[in-house]
């Protein structure tokens, strides 16, 4: 070990608590703890924030071939600051016909779910806050929660606009929820444990990511999670072009601020269980020995984050019910079929008692049969936009065709 | 079981809203996402252009047209100065025809970019194939700024030619811009023609059928998309168009996405004619001179030229003195737009917006 | 005996539930009534965790506050305007009194019953497996039974909102 890495490994913090366990009680050294890493996680919550609203102004502005924010400080790093100056200096409206009471609780009841998720990941070997030995279940639970408080916000606002985006919202949290409750039992019946720092483990232990196992699994829970997150293509939530701004119309300053805070937030938190669940976590096959692990898995939540962005700038959004149809009609069959695959995996593997090179026997059988359910859905569902030609007709001259005379039959 | 009756529930989409082209309202009734019934109100950028025409001379007359459609400023000065030009009879030289064609199809070209891009950011791409073409429109407004002075309200045309000559960097700078149009348009149908999002947003879509597309006096890429070609510059040809060889792109189904490609044709198309007309550009004098005060001889003159939107018509009623007598211009996006409530009713918000989109309204136009 | 950490959090936990409970009945605004009901779902959550029960809490969470509220939601919502107030009605305080009474009677029967206690030590395993393991040894046909009956009730809506009306026989 490097002597450079002592300073990062928290071993001195520690220390201090087994120092002031000797000296005081032992539950002091508890709350202390629980404080200190409440603020580590609050702290690295606020700075992703910031950070994530500079990546994206940035990273869209280069797909859209201009440069992003480059006024405030160098390459606008101050940009985010700038924002929430802004933002906080705000005339604060309130709606006068507006519920008084509900109208100032979503941003705040939005936050939570936000800051609870990252309470869970496991950053290092022993670096887990709290771990939750129903950890997964924990993680969809407080996701659920998000969603009623953007009914509330869109319901408070006494705005049509707001109402139509807040149904529509709730309409696709609850239909997305369950193919991405099925998507992430199958990692869970993989690893035979609910706590991500187990999930981790078991794949820091048997040097394989649980992304080249379960694949599927994968996708599904990459596009739920896009979706519950409201994020293109499933931003109905807040299309701009065609409701303003669905539920958060009313609000201005910085409860604005923070909705639009913690979908960011909510973005790394979906990054942090993807790298968590699929990527092996803080593990990168024995490099975790030589750069703190937390530092990896910070990598490997802005990789999946620059993933999230890329597809923001990319694609349009899908209507509504094309949303609901896709997750009913196609993700559902999908995940169904995916846990049916995983279990059988499962138990020949365990029950069995075969060796572990079988798992990568699993991993090509899985693979192979994402690609065949992928294609045999997309093509189920693309079939209908291919019955015309997508090129125009390139006519030279002018032909019209005769219309029988108004008021026959055939004439409309 | 009794049906579940829930009261209509009227939403307004704008006047102020990101996406209406301009200060248009819609109020739609909805049922659920579906809408049942649509009612648009129009007049929010009303600036009584006519009326006020009514007291200024033929020449000073032409601003205004600028204004009218704010995206299509050319073609706009271009169908009134014909116009004028048929009432006083008044002829133009060869080579400020040629010059009116080149900038006529630029500015349908930069029309189209800015069509496009819009549509595609209706259906909800966050501007990026919006700023990819504009890309093109920054280049074709730097040619316009050459030329006039102006990005956006040319105000090039005169009655009797054009206003000034071009300088000598316009030349290798059109030269340029024409090399390399055309693959940019084939990496736009690459990156977007394809793409299942736009495909299932607007196939099928707002389907406009050849009958209820002529009943309506549709004209302009909304009746090309039904599969109807019926193109100005080639039914009635003005200026030098009959010297050019071009296609009209024709959709297939009527639905938003035939809209959207046959935009994209056109552009491709007006670039050839570009090409045609440099090489064929002659040298000459580039307007008559006409004097300040028109006098036209009492009389009336329509004329209509094919603007990206559609047919753009002016009628002009000359009393003998030097201010049009009435003055009145059929703007497409005003008739092309009447389409809108039968398109949209019965399918859902989103696709109402993006069935506006593919219109190519411009409210400017529709208000006057 | 517990310590002192989970007696404190229960009666937090009772505070809130039954408080958000009160406010149920007697807050004006449905919409409100139904948030509260919300609260007292979060307590009741809260309850189950200091009784070790990891899972059942997650799941309380996960079922009563993100999908039965929104099913309350949406039927208060299909409800009209007239039909949502919660105003106290002419027999609130006979009714009140009655859930008093009933309410004292449970808790004297609760507090008399001799409570048979958990034997074995006190060693906590996550509740997950174990649930998992009785639905499929002794309680498998409940279970399934459940099951069933879901897929029926989900049979069932989908007839009901079909276009053309449910209430055909099969």
């Amino acid at each position: 070990m490097l002597p450079l890495l002592n300073w990062y490994d928290f071993d001195p913090l520690h220390d201090l608590y087994e120092w002031i366990g000797d000296n005081t009680a032992d539950e002091f050294v508890y709350v202390l703890a629980a404080v200190v890493g409440a603020t580590g996680i609050l702290s690295f919550v606020g700075l992703g924030a910031l950070v994530n609203v500079w990546l994206e102004r940035r990273i869209i502005g280069r797909m859209q071939v201009r440069k992003g924010p480059n006024r405030v400080g160098p390459f606008g790093l101050l940009q985010p600051v700038a924002d929430a100056i802004k933002l906080i200096q705000k005339e604060v409206l309130q709606p006068l016909a507006a519920d008084r009471a509900l109208f100032n609780l979503p941003p705040i009841l939005v936050f939570i779910p936000a800051m609870l998720t990252f309470s869970v990941f496991a950053w290092a070997p022993d670096l887990v806050y709290a771990d939750l030995n129903v950890g997964v279940l924990f993680l969809l639970a407080i996701s659920s929660v998000t969603s009623l408080a953007i009914f509330v916000a869109g319901w408070s606002s006494n705005n049509k606009y707001a109402l139509l985006g807040a149904m529509r919202v709730i309409a696709m949290a609850i239909s997305y929820e369950i193919p991405l409750v099925l998507a992430l039992l199958a990692p869970v019946i993989f690893t035979g444990t609910m706590s991500l720092a187990g999930i981790v483990d078991f794949q820091r232990e048997l040097d394989v990511w649980l992304a080249f196992l379960l694949p599927m699994s994968l996708l599904i829970y990459a596009i739920s999670a896009t979706a519950e997150l409201n994020r293109t293509p499933a931003d109905i939530a807040e299309a701009e072009s065609e409701i303003v701004a669905g539920f958060h119309t009313e609000y201005s300053g910085m409860k604005f601020g923070l909705f639009y805070a913690v979908e960011l937030i909510n973005s790394l938190a979906v990054s942090g269980i993807v790298a968590s669940l699929f990527f092996g976590g803080y593990s990168l096959y024995g490099l975790e020995d030589y750069i703190p692990p937390w530092i990896i898995f910070i990598g490997k939540i802005y990789f999946f984050y620059f993933g999230l962005i890329w597809l923001r700038g990319t694609w349009p959004r899908l209507r509504i019910d094309q949303l609901m149809a896709f997750a009913w009609k196609m993700l559902i069959p999908m995940a169904l079929i995916n846990i049916m695959v995983a279990m059988t995996e499962v138990l020949l593997w365990r029950e069995l008692e075969w060796d572990n090179w079988v798992l990568a026997v699993f991993a090509v059988v899985n693979i192979a049969l994402m690609v065949v359910m992928v294609g045999f859905f997309f093509r189920l569902i693309t079939r209908s936009f291919y019955r015309l030609p997508r090129r125009v007709r390139l006519v030279h001259d002018i032909s019209v065709p005769t219309l029988p005379a108004p008021g026959s039959a055939a004439g409309s | 079981m009794t049906e579940l009756h829930t009261p209509p529930y009227v939403v307004n989409i704008g006047p102020q809203h990101p996406s209406t082209h301009g200060v248009f309202r819609l109020k739609v009734t909805l049922d659920g996402e579906r809408i049942v019934d649509a009612e648009m109100v129009l007049g929010y950028l009303h600036r009584s252009m006519e009326k006020l025409a009514e007291e200024r001379t033929y020449t000073q007359n032409i601003p205004f047209t600028d204004r009218m459609d704010y995206l299509a400023a050319m073609t706009g000065n271009l169908g009134y100065c014909l116009a004028a030009e048929k009432l006083a009879g008044v002829d133009v030289p060869e080579r400020a025809s040629y010059l009116r064609v080149i900038f006529a199809e630029l500015q349908r070209i930069a029309s189209h970019c800015m069509a496009n891009g819009t549509f595609v950011n209706d259906c909800g791409a966050w501007q990026t194939p919006l700023m990819y073409m504009f890309r093109e429109r920054e280049k074709i407004l730097d040619l316009f700024e050459m030329t006039c002075g102006a990005r956006l309200t040319t105000n090039y045309m005169r009655i009797g030619g054009v206003a000034f000559d071009v300088p000598d960097e316009w030349y290798p700078a059109i030269n340029d811009l024409m090399a390399e149009m055309p693959d940019r348009i084939s990496e736009y149908e690459e990156m977007l023609l394809d793409n299942e999002i736009i495909l299932a947003r607007s196939r099928d879509i707002g389907v406009l059928t050849p009958e209820r597309a002529i009943n309506a006096s549709a004209s302009g890429p909304l009746l090309r998309g039904t599969g109807i070609a019926w193109d100005l510059r080639k039914a009635d040809p003005y200026c030098v168009y009959d010297r050019f060889d071009f296609d009209i792109p024709v959709g297939h189904n009527g639905d938003c996405f035939d809209r959207f490609i046959v935009r994209l044709e056109e552009m491709r198309q007006s670039v050839s004619i570009i090409r045609q007309a440099l090489q064929q550009l002659p040298g000459g004098p580039v307007s008559t001179p006409v004097p300040l005060a028109l006098r036209p001889d009492p009389g009336e003159a329509y004329a209509c030229i094919e603007s990206p939107k559609g047919e753009l018509g002016f009628y002009l009623v000359s009393d003998g003195g030097s201010a049009p007598y009435r003055w009145h211009a059929r703007s497409p996006s005003y008739i092309n737009l009447t389409v809108l409530k039968d398109l949209s009713v019965g399918l859902s918000l989103a696709d109402a917006i993006v069935i506006l989109g593919s219109l190519d309204i411009n409210v400017g136009e529709i208000d006057r | 005996m517990e310590d002192t950490a989970v007696i404190v959090a229960f009666y937090v936990l009772a505070v809130v539930t039954l408080g958000s409970a009160l406010m149920v009945a007697t807050v004006r605004d449905l919409v409100h009534a139904v948030l509260f009901l919300v609260l007292s779902f979060v307590g009741v959550a809260g309850l189950y965790i200091t009784l070790s029960a990891d899972f059942v809490a997650v799941v309380q969470v996960l079922i009563y506050v993100g999908a039965i509220s929104v099913l309350m939601l949406f039927a208060i919502l299909l409800t009209p305007r007239s039909g949502r107030d919660n105003a106290p009605v002419s027999f609130a305080a006979p009714i009140g009194v009655l859930a008093g009474l009933v309410g004292a009677v449970i808790i004297f029967v609760g507090l008399k019953t001799d409570w048979a206690k958990p034997g074995g030590g006190n060693e906590f395993e996550t509740t997950a497996a174990q649930i998992g393991e009785a639905l499929l040894d002794p309680y498998v046909i409940p279970f399934e039974v459940a099951s069933v009956l879901l897929v029926v009730a989900m049979l069932g809506a989908i007839l009901l909102v079909r276009p053309g009306g449910g209430g055909e026989p099969g």
